[in-house]
């Protein structure tokens, strides 16, 4: 009977469904991760398709290159100061990162391994400033680093347009997932290593830079690697703290959104522009993967 | 000189050791407080103070008086949408009203991100070869900036160059240029927002099945239970809460969505609450751009709220 019921073409294939489910198995994963890596991939091919495509031959192109005009990533360089932009994206950034970990550090410490009451609500706290919306901080943050605030009758110091007037809410927003990742690698550190240093005279906040740091290395390399990511992305503050002229600090996001405006027309030269401003961070996600997914999974769990 | 200055620290450092342990505990938390303090705790507090102005368009301050709930009141009512690029809310015209197009684009792009992050993390959990080069592929959308996640996708819909503009527009599913539309582009930032987000989502999920005691599906694997009832019996459920912290992430994060749209459609076509702050702040309205941050805040919280109790229910049950 059951010979009748799988007849035909469709049917063999049930049949044959049925019968060595783990091949079925196998396929479905091939054909999954092999869809998930070209819906992935396909924006970033496209875009260096769009790129050394000549604009003269923009209006006819498919989704495979006719002609390969690699000098356009060197017009683009040359015709705008996009390095510029790029170059203060990573200062800004690397900026972030120090004050991050030198106060993460410090806070990561206390909730790792130092017991004392409400230690709780106080990680709570920070959870809270990640749910709110980075609009919910804009116009007091605005008004108290553009010098529109005075306190006591002295106005505060006017930061628009300088890296401090990024790095400022840059570090608000990181503080609270690097001190996440830094409290779980520290809590790590096992006891008696850090007793052992102390009996031999180091300080209370020696042995942490000493030694429960270089120990949780990878930690901390970790929770730098997020915090650069994550200010090298970010796009709010980026567009709100500048006027967007490189030489007034303005980052990667002024340096794509303001050749969008300069040259309408340019498409493969924006496409050139978007894959210079990636290679910092594919450079970074090439080498570090194993860190990234350390980070956000340690960060966000956490939570 | 390096003397005088051991000298001078060296008290101070006598006195952190002898702090007993409370006391050190709060001494190394106080300068992230204190940081945090002027940069985000104050920053809420004046918020919610602004919202209760009103807006002064001709003073040196942009601040009013006070004048309590009143700007709360009017934009619930619809009294404000003279004053505002685009409606916080009217039923009228969704796809033009702030508050409709951002849970429009947030309930999408949860929904079906988190089933392609969900199986996203399934495949990437197995052993195969090359599985490390895979991941780093995958991550590779999350991570770029935002401004080129936005960049990318308005220049794939660029009706003069794109292959898919025409027919898509043929098919009749985009009008002949999307960018310009708001319906066809909230349907491009839902994708741009689901493109870039199943990574993340998909990485929360491997850290709840790595976490998986592998016993269980050995027992399952002897009583003869099939793959799909393996998935549903024992994955499933174990990885249920990390599902739910992955998916408030996911969430809050789409909530607040920006960047990808000032980058691609622009905000007059996709007008998301925050691209409504900003361009109410420009117009030096601080007041009411205060208000409808602190009504996201409330939005965000009672979404929140849902999953929370959607969890217990489901716990309990």
């Amino acid at each position: 009977m059951s010979e009748q019921q799988y007849s035909g073409l469709t049917g063999r294939i049930v049949k044959y469904a049925i019968h060595n489910s783990t091949d079925v198995y196998r396929l479905g994963f091939w054909v999954g991760l092999v869809s998930f890596i070209m819906i992935t991939l396909f924006p970033f091919y496209w875009l260096l398709v769009l790129a050394v495509t000549p604009d003269n031959q923009l209006y006819q192109m498919g989704i495979v290159p006719e002609n390969f005009n690699v000098g356009v990533f060197l017009t683009v360089v040359q015709e705008y100061p996009l390095h510029h932009y790029i170059f203060n994206s990573i200062l800004i950034a690397t900026i972030t990162v120090i004050v991050c970990i030198t106060l993460g550090s410090l806070a990561g410490y206390a909730f790792g391994r130092v017991d004392f009451p409400g230690k709780g609500p106080l990680l709570l706290l920070l959870l809270v400033i990640s749910y709110f919306p980075g609009i919910a901080f804009l116009i007091p943050l605005f008004e108290l680093l553009t010098g529109s605030l005075s306190i006591l009758g002295t106005p505060t110091p006017d930061l628009y347009n300088t890296p401090w007037g990024m790095v400022f809410p840059f570090t608000m927003l990181s503080l609270p997932i690097t001190i996440f990742i830094l409290t779980t690698f520290y809590s790590q550190i096992p006891d008696g290593l850090e007793d052992a240093a102390r009996v031999e005279g180091t300080t209370r906040l020696g042995a942490l830079f000493r030694v429960i740091m270089p120990l949780s290395a990878p930690g901390v390399v970790t929770a730098a690697i997020i915090v650069f990511i994550g200010v090298y992305r970010e796009f709010f503050f980026s567009f709100i703290m500048t006027d967007g002229s490189p030489e007034n600090w303005a980052v990667l996001v002024y340096g794509i959104l303001n050749f969008q405006q300069q040259h309408t027309q340019m498409y493969n030269m924006m496409a050139a522009a978007s894959l210079i401003g990636i290679i910092p961070i594919a450079v970074l996600v090439i080498l570090a993967q194993e860190h990234i997914v350390r980070g956000l999974t340690a960060g966000g769990l956490k939570e | 000189m390096r003397q005088k200055v051991q000298q001078a620290v060296s008290p101070v450092f006598l006195k952190i050791e002898q702090l007993d342990e409370d006391k050190y505990g709060y001494l190394l938390v106080a300068p992230v407080f204190l940081v945090l303090g002027v940069l985000a705790f104050y920053p809420l507090v004046r918020t919610f103070y602004f919202s209760l102005q009103d807006d002064d368009l001709t003073g040196v301050h942009p601040i009013g008086e006070f004048v309590g709930i009143e700007n709360y009141v009017q934009i619930l009512s619809g009294d404000a949408n003279a004053i505002l690029t685009s409606p916080f809310f009217d039923l009228q015209a969704p796809f033009s009203s702030a508050l409709i197009v951002t849970l429009l684009i947030t309930g999408v792009s949860v929904a079906i991100g988190t089933v392609l992050g969900l199986g996203m993390a399934i495949i990437l959990n197995k052993e195969f070869k090359g599985r490390r080069y895979a991941r780093t592929i995958v991550i590779l959308p999350w991570s770029i900036p935002i401004v080129i996640q936005g960049m990318m996708f308005f220049l794939l819909f660029q009706p003069s160059l794109s292959p898919f503009v025409e027919p898509l527009a043929n098919l009749g599913i985009f009008s002949a240029n999307p960018l310009i539309s708001s319906q066809d582009s909230t349907i491009i930032i839902i994708l741009i927002d689901i493109w870039r987000k199943i990574p993340f989502i998909a990485l929360i999920i491997m850290a709840g099945i790595a976490s998986i005691d592998q016993n269980l599906y050995d027992v399952a694997e002897v009583a003869g239970a099939t793959k799909w009832q393996q998935f549903r019996l024992i994955t499933l459920p174990q990885i249920k809460p990390v599902l739910f912290i992955g998916m408030i992430f996911y969430t809050i994060s789409s909530m607040k969505i920006y960047g990808i749209v000032e980058a691609s459609a622009g905000c007059s076509t996709v007008p998301t609450l925050t691209c409504l702050v900003v361009q109410t702040f420009r117009q030096q309205r601080w007041a009411t751009a205060s208000a409808i941050a602190f009504l996201t805040a409330v939005v965000i919280g009672v979404i929140i709220m849902v999953y929370v109790v959607r969890f217990r229910e489901a716990d309990a049950s």
